[in-house]
């Protein structure tokens, strides 16, 4: 009897943690999204070897970045094909303000988040100001990725051609300089949620509703009165900034920038798009996923190899996106939604 | 500047230029039939100059005379990555098929790659140093060669696409492809045609290149933006535009060099780029885009 009584009440919270963690689609992304950072955050105590701790930061820090294209090319649809180029900014503002002078990291990262930022700005505006779309846009981009890391090989201030290195110094938590993994794991989580957040928070917005609208059709939601430029905007600002400080973070991980392997399509391949593209372009969880998909599969393959061959991670990662667009053009979200839709349909009958 | 140098790099322009036409050419053709920018572009310039590389050191075929080999191989790639791959992505959202046109592009440098190694590569054959002397001006023999090769094939392309019936079939797909489906036009088929033959002709600009070039896999993106370059200039799916925009920006390209250093000529070209973009990017020879 007793028992009866007790369970009784005990059912509801329950059900309704159910619904509040899994109640819709929407939900069940950022359910999953922290169920996942929280496995990473986890990882330290059963995962020993530097080796995997390495990847799983990456994984992270790739799902940050993916975030950041995500906002503007998942939601927006915008054609921001050279992404990286904030993340190169912003590592170099970051390792340029620590070399030169001596500013601490954990400003610095930001500081690149606002350096990207204005890039961001500038770039929004020329393109919006002259009108160019989609090809146009994309084609603009990778023209200024490619003047961009001319310019940089000929800046002897950050480096020129060399590059950048990090000072090796004691290691020490004021500069985010440290000799193991595990605190560069907790930095990038951090990071992560701050990303899961700001997305979650850009996409349940009103002005998420207008990125969306937007890609699905410009004109349409001009012609709605929405501000389209104003949206298109404030979309490459966001991604701009989350990337310029991931890219601060990426450098003080790899202590180490030089212009040609950042302002590079094939890194760009690598860290921005392929994450996204796999988990699912335009939804919550698909920057997470992707990545967690995406590098661990590459550096596995790249371990099963007995010979060293260069090649195979672009094969890899040429494949990953062929694939996707062909097969899954919604990705692995858009997957598990049709899954998750199957589910829940009978529950939703009894209701 | 004196006019012998000059008109020396003018000369070394042109030669430049030739080749950027014949890849530009390639690009424009597609996406004045397709709409569609293809961002692997570059990669079968890299295909062709392998191809040339390795029917000279294994079977000793002078690099010239790949171009029939490279062309077929190529442009049958191009066809069956058309059917199997693009064709697909017609009408999605343009950022899918970005996407994978850069994915097919990873896929062929990581091929290349991983078969033969990253290591820089040269041919070597017996006139690559030789020079005419003409009027003061010098003309390196495998330049010259590679210049008029270009120029021919622009041409045969030129007259194939004016009056023979298919090119009549691939100009009127790219004015209207619904009209051209209702007068009977295999569209598909012609697109299929034109992917072939514009990543064809690049793979054989790529063999142009080969006698004077070192080749590594990742050589095609810097092609593939010059490309870009040249057809907005040249107004993007205008054959001509394409050419003479070849032959402008192989001049820019070489005047750049020579004032400011071959690393930053590049500079040059990204500042007409970004300036026609900004200014006009229905290019030099466009009408108002709509």
């Amino acid at each position: 009897m007793s028992t009866e009584i007790s369970s009784k009440p005990a059912v509801r919270p329950v059900r309704n943690l159910w619904h509040n963690l899994f109640g819709d689609w929407d939900r069940t992304q950022i359910t999953v999204s922290f169920i996942l950072v929280g496995l990473m955050a986890a990882s330290p105590l059963f995962v020993r070897s530097p080796y995997y701790m390495g990847i799983i930061i990456l994984a992270a820090l790739y799902a940050f970045i993916g975030i950041s294209w995500n906002i503007v090319a998942g939601f927006t649809g915008q054609l921001l094909i050279a992404q990286i180029i904030f993340l190169a900014l912003g590592g170099y503002t970051t390792i340029v303000l620590l070399n030169r002078f001596n500013v601490s990291p954990w400003v610095g990262i930001f500081i690149g988040g606002i350096v990207a930022a204005c890039a961001g700005i500038i770039i929004a505006m020329i393109t919006l100001r002259y009108g160019l779309k989609l090809d146009y846009f994309a084609l603009f981009t990778i023209a200024l990725l490619v003047a961009l890391r001319t310019l940089f090989l000929k800046w002897d201030f950050v480096g020129g051609a060399v590059g950048m290195y990090l000072r090796l110094a004691q290691p020490s938590a004021a500069k985010m300089i440290f000799a193991t993994k595990p605190p560069y794991l907790y930095i990038v989580l951090a990071l992560l949620v701050f990303g899961i957040v700001v997305q979650y928070l850009i996409y349940s917005s009103k002005m998420g509703k207008y990125f969306i609208a937007i890609r699905e059709d410009e004109s349409a939601a001009a012609a709605l009165g929405v501000n389209t430029s104003r949206y298109k905007t404030l979309a490459v600002i966001t991604g701009a900034t989350l990337a310029g400080i991931g890219g601060g973070f990426y450098v003080m991980y790899v202590t180490f920038i030089d212009p040609t392997g950042l302002f590079n399509l094939g890194v760009n391949v690598e860290m921005v798009m392929a994450g996204p593209i796999i988990g699912g372009l335009g939804s919550l969880a698909g920057p997470i996923l992707g990545a967690l998909v995406n590098k661990p599969i590459a550096e596995l393959i790249r371990g099963f190899l007995i010979e060293e061959r260069s090649g195979i991670t672009l094969i890899v990662y040429g494949f990953f996106l062929t694939a996707s667009i062909l097969f899954m053009p919604r990705g692995l979200a858009g997957v598990f939604q049709t899954l998750y839709l199957k589910l829940k349909r009978p529950s939703k009958d009894s209701v | 500047m004196s006019p012998a140098i000059f008109f020396q790099l003018i000369v070394n322009g042109l030669f430049t230029g030739g080749i950027y036409a014949l890849v530009s050419i390639g690009l424009t053709l597609i996406y004045g039939v397709m709409v569609i920018v293809n961002f692997a572009h570059g990669e079968f310039l890299m295909l062709g100059i392998y191809i040339a590389f390795f029917a000279n050191t294994l079977y000793g075929i002078d690099p010239y005379l790949a171009i029939p080999l490279a062309l077929i191989l190529i442009a049958g790639l191009g066809a069956l990555i058309q059917r199997g791959l693009v064709q697909r992505v017609l009408d999605a959202h343009p950022l899918n098929q970005i996407v994978l046109l850069v994915g097919v592009s990873t896929l062929l440098v990581g091929l290349v790659q991983f078969f033969f190694t990253a290591e820089p590569r040269s041919i070597h054959v017996p006139y690559e140093t030789e020079v005419i002397v003409l009027m003061g001006l010098r003309f390196s023999i495998a330049r010259l060669i590679a210049f008029f090769a270009s120029m021919g094939i622009s041409l045969a392309l030129y007259l194939f696409l004016r009056h023979t019936k298919t090119g009549k079939a691939i100009r009127a797909v790219s004015q209207s492809r619904d009209a051209a489906a209702l007068m009977g036009i295999n569209v598909k088929s012609i697109y299929t045609l034109t992917f072939g033959i514009g990543t064809g002709v690049t793979a054989v600009a790529g063999v142009l290149l080969a006698p004077n070039h070192i080749m590594i896999p990742t050589m095609g993106q810097a092609y593939s933006v010059i490309a870009f370059v040249v057809v907005v200039l040249g107004t993007m799916g205008n054959f001509v535009g394409a050419f003479l925009g070849g032959l402008i920006i192989g001049v820019v390209e070489t005047f750049a060099g020579f004032f400011l250093g071959g690393d930053v000529k590049i500079i040059a070209s990204m500042l007409i780029f970004i300036v026609i973009l900004l200014f006009r990017p229905s290019g030099l020879f466009g009408r108002k885009r709509t």
